[in-house]
């Protein structure tokens, strides 16, 4: 009996320690390689201080003014287009020159203002301005759009109080909206907060796939894989270590990210649990693990499998709403997001980091990416594990 | 340099390509499946956004004023709730992205002609989202005010609706987007995901070709042999070379087919400028290839020097000129941008080799330094 126990706790100990001399073998082949040691350390500190920089904001977009009035109420309208989203690029005198200024990319509104401008808003008349925008970069196209209508609305607005003599005291009698709009979570709308956080995010999802791939791809190449075969080790013992080194590896990489990057130069503030958020991105690596272990089964050397991993990585990350509104994508791909692990990572992340949500609030998608991710994870040992029949 | 000898690598090359069936078949699925997913999927109109409302007036002129923001296809209805308490877990959770709170006594102030404050609350993880639909609900608020100040001119003057409309609102805004007339962003992407996938896919093609042979052995029998090494960089080369030319006409058909993108530019300019950029991307691939030891290390190479900048600093999503200085300085180094230039230069606005050669004469002094340092870092003697 007692022998039968000491047995069974001699094998479990056995399982351990191939289990951990495994680990340590991949730590090891890692550390060795110095240049993907060092291209791993950029992408978790230079390459998110980069995304960091990058804005998605109009910022003093060059407006030409195409004025056929040159009116004092022209004018006015004219200077409400300012910094930071505007900055007035000059006057053109014929309507040819503002397309070829926009063609060139020299501007990216061009603003008519009809003649009798003045004369019409006094007689109070309808008038009407012409504002051409450069929509070839939608962001840029929809952001000017949105704020020279608000800017020309508002004048209208003005305009008309004005010529109703509605100023000081008269104003207090019209009745009027006050729009109090409160920015959350980043009150500043800081570009560099998202930015640095879905680049991380990204980043994580890169490296969760490439490297359990290839460090399961590189044995089958070089034959190591049969070496491996012979010994008395179990598949389990062969796979999970490989994923386990890479995931203390990402683990590390976004601790040093965070601390470094994220909070170090961009002060984002964490303002939930760092341990969920840590417990978050291990069990992700984990599944997106198992898909990279997948793709190992499939391909024979690394240049096939580094394909098929872009293949399937592009997507999940562009579609995701990693740099994208996911609200926006259409019907059919909007209804594929859900099966994406990295939907539910990234939703999770930013309320774990930005909103400080808890276990209570986020507990749907967590439970979502548990089980879309134990499903990945499941497929991908098994497929790897059959190939050794 | 000896054509022949080339020739001899080239078809070697090839050859292995060939026999390698499913890396043969990715090399075209891929660009074809990328193009085809992101030019659907890529998507930065913001709409649909789910909202919900607190409305502690509860009169018909508050239901009129919510209506607006239902009854708008920007907007997505979720619900009304009962308190402020409520909204602050759904705004944590993503389930809503933004609120707006309607306050008590809202219908009777503004029949007083008092003025009342509307509170939106908004979500701000996402500053280009954050924006937009802070635009959304600020023209809403201008067109209920709009309509109050009709209202209050009629009333005032005694003139009828119609007319008080026109005097509250005199200033008409027209307008017009040029290039993209129903601002489809699948106009504006088709043309930057040539640019996109263009840059994705041929360095991972060519990126383990030289990295391959180190950590096989093989490509000692280049070292011993009498192929020079620039015939050896460009036999290695050229089938990537071909198959990413391919992939441009096929990437080109499908931009203007089945995305419907008009090409106003002139082909005899796009083709050569876009062989020009592969051969940059081609090169990329080749020069990690010369520098890696390893397989591992020449694949995460090519992904840093290959997504980060055609996400970000290729004018794909972000453009460049709303970049800071630092970050434009980036967005020159690498080659995405001035492809994107050419290509939606091409496509949407019908510009050719006059206003374009700039771009074009930078992607081609980029191969030559790319070609220079490969040429370099090549040495057919082993360092110990």
């Amino acid at each position: 009996m007692s022998h039968s126990i000491w047995n069974s706790s001699g094998s479990i100990y056995l399982w351990w320690s191939r289990m951990a001399a495994m680990t340590g073998k991949e730590l090891l082949q890692l550390a060795r390689d110095t240049l993907l040691v060092l291209a791993v350390l950029y992408l978790f500190t230079f390459d998110i201080m980069m995304a960091g920089g990058v804005k998605m904001d109009l910022s003093k977009a060059n407006v030409v003014v195409h004025d056929m009035d040159h009116s004092l109420a022209s004018r006015e309208l004219i200077y409400r287009f300012q910094p930071p989203y505007f900055q007035l690029g000059g006057e053109i005198l014929d309507q040819n020159e503002g397309i070829r200024l926009l063609d060139r990319g020299e501007a990216l509104v061009v603003l008519d203002i009809p003649p009798r401008f003045q004369h019409d808003l006094i007689q109070g008349r309808p008038t009407q301005v012409q504002v051409r925008i450069d929509t070839s970069n939608m962001v840029l196209g929809t952001l000017a759009a949105s704020y020279s209508g608000q800017i020309i609305g508002q004048y209208g607005f003005d305009a008309a109080l004005q010529r109703m003599g509605l100023t000081g005291e008269g104003l207090a009698a019209v009745p009027m909206l006050v729009d109090r709009h409160r920015v959350w979570y980043n009150p500043n709308q800081k570009d560099s907060w998202f930015m640095s956080i879905s680049e991380l995010l990204t980043v994580i999802t890169v490296l969760a796939m490439m490297l359990p791939a290839a460090a399961a791809v590189r044995e089958k190449e070089r034959g190591t894989i049969e070496q491996l075969l012979v010994s008395p080790l179990t598949p389990v013992h062969i796979l999970l270590p490989k994923v386990i080194a890479m995931t203390l590896v990402i683990l590390l990489g976004t601790a040093l990210s965070l601390t470094l990057v994220i909070k170090g130069i961009f002060h984002a503030p964490m303002k939930g649990s760092l341990p969920l958020f840590f417990a978050v991105t291990a069990m992700y690596t984990f599944d997106m693990s198992g898909l990279g272990l997948f793709i190992s089964t499939m391909s024979r050397n690394l240049a096939q499998a580094a394909m098929m991993t872009i293949m399937i990585m592009m997507p999940i990350i562009l579609l995701s709403g990693a740099w994208t509104p996911p609200e926006a994508m259409p019907a059919g791909i909007r209804q594929a997001m859900y099966i994406s692990p990295l939907y539910y990572y990234i939703e999770v992340s930013y309320g774990i980091l930005l909103k400080g949500a808890g276990i209570g609030i986020l507990w749907d998608s967590l439970l979502g990416l548990g089980l879309l991710g134990s499903l990945v994870f499941g497929f991908g040992v098994w497929r790897f594990r059959r190939q050794f029949r | 340099m000896n054509p022949a000898r080339i020739k001899a690598l080239a078809y070697k090359e090839w050859r292995e390509i060939l026999r390698d069936r499913l890396f043969l078949a990715l090399a075209f699925i891929l660009p074809v499946s990328m193009m085809l997913i992101f030019g659907y999927g890529i998507k930065l109109d913001v709409e649909n956004l789910p909202f919900a409302v607190l409305d502690q007036d509860r009169t018909a002129m508050s239901r009129d004023y919510l209506h607006l923001f239902m009854d708008s296809r920007y907007f997505d209805y979720k619900g009304h709730v009962q308190s402020e308490r409520e909204l602050e877990p759904l705004l944590a959770d993503s389930k809503i992205r933004f609120a707006i709170i309607v306050p008590p006594k809202f219908q009777e102030n503004l029949k007083a002609g008092r003025p009342v404050a509307v509170q939106s609350l908004i979500d701000g993880t996402f500053p280009f989202r954050t924006s937009t639909s802070k635009g959304y609900v600020i023209a809403i608020n201008n067109a209920f005010n709009g309509k109050l100040l009709a209202g209050f001119i009629s009333r005032k003057m005694g003139i009828p609706p119609e007319q008080a409309a026109a005097l509250a609102g005199p200033v008409k805004v027209q307008l017009r987007y040029l290039y993209n007339q129903e601002i489809k962003s699948i106009w504006s992407i088709a043309p930057s995901m040539m640019m996109f996938v263009l840059l994705m896919t041929p360095p991972f093609l060519t990126a383990l070709g030289v990295v391959r042979e180190k950590e096989n052995g093989s490509i000692y029998n280049i070292y011993s042999s009498t192929v020079t090494r620039a015939e050896f960089l460009i036999g290695k080369l050229l089938p990537y070379l071909g198959i990413s030319i391919i992939n441009v006409i096929i990437l080109w058909l499908m931009a203007v087919l089945v995305f419907a993108a008009p090409f106003k530019g002139d082909p005899l300019f796009f083709f050569p400028a876009s062989v020009v950029y592969v051969s940059c991307t081609t090169s990329i691939g080749l020069l990690v290839s010369l520098f890696a030891r390893t397989q591992v290390a020449a694949m995460m190479i090519t992904v840093i020097v290959t997504i980060v900048p055609a996400v970000l600093y290729s004018g794909l999503l972000v453009p460049i000129a709303s970049m800071d200085a630092a970050s434009q300085f980036e967005a020159h180094l690498f080659p995405a941008m001035y492809y994107t230039d050419i290509a939606l230069g091409s496509f949407l606005k019908g510009i050719g080799a006059g206003q374009l050669w700039g771009r074009v004469g930078a992607l081609l002094f980029y191969s030559g330094v790319l070609w220079t340092a490969s040429y370099l870092l090549f040495h057919k003697r082993v360092r110990s």
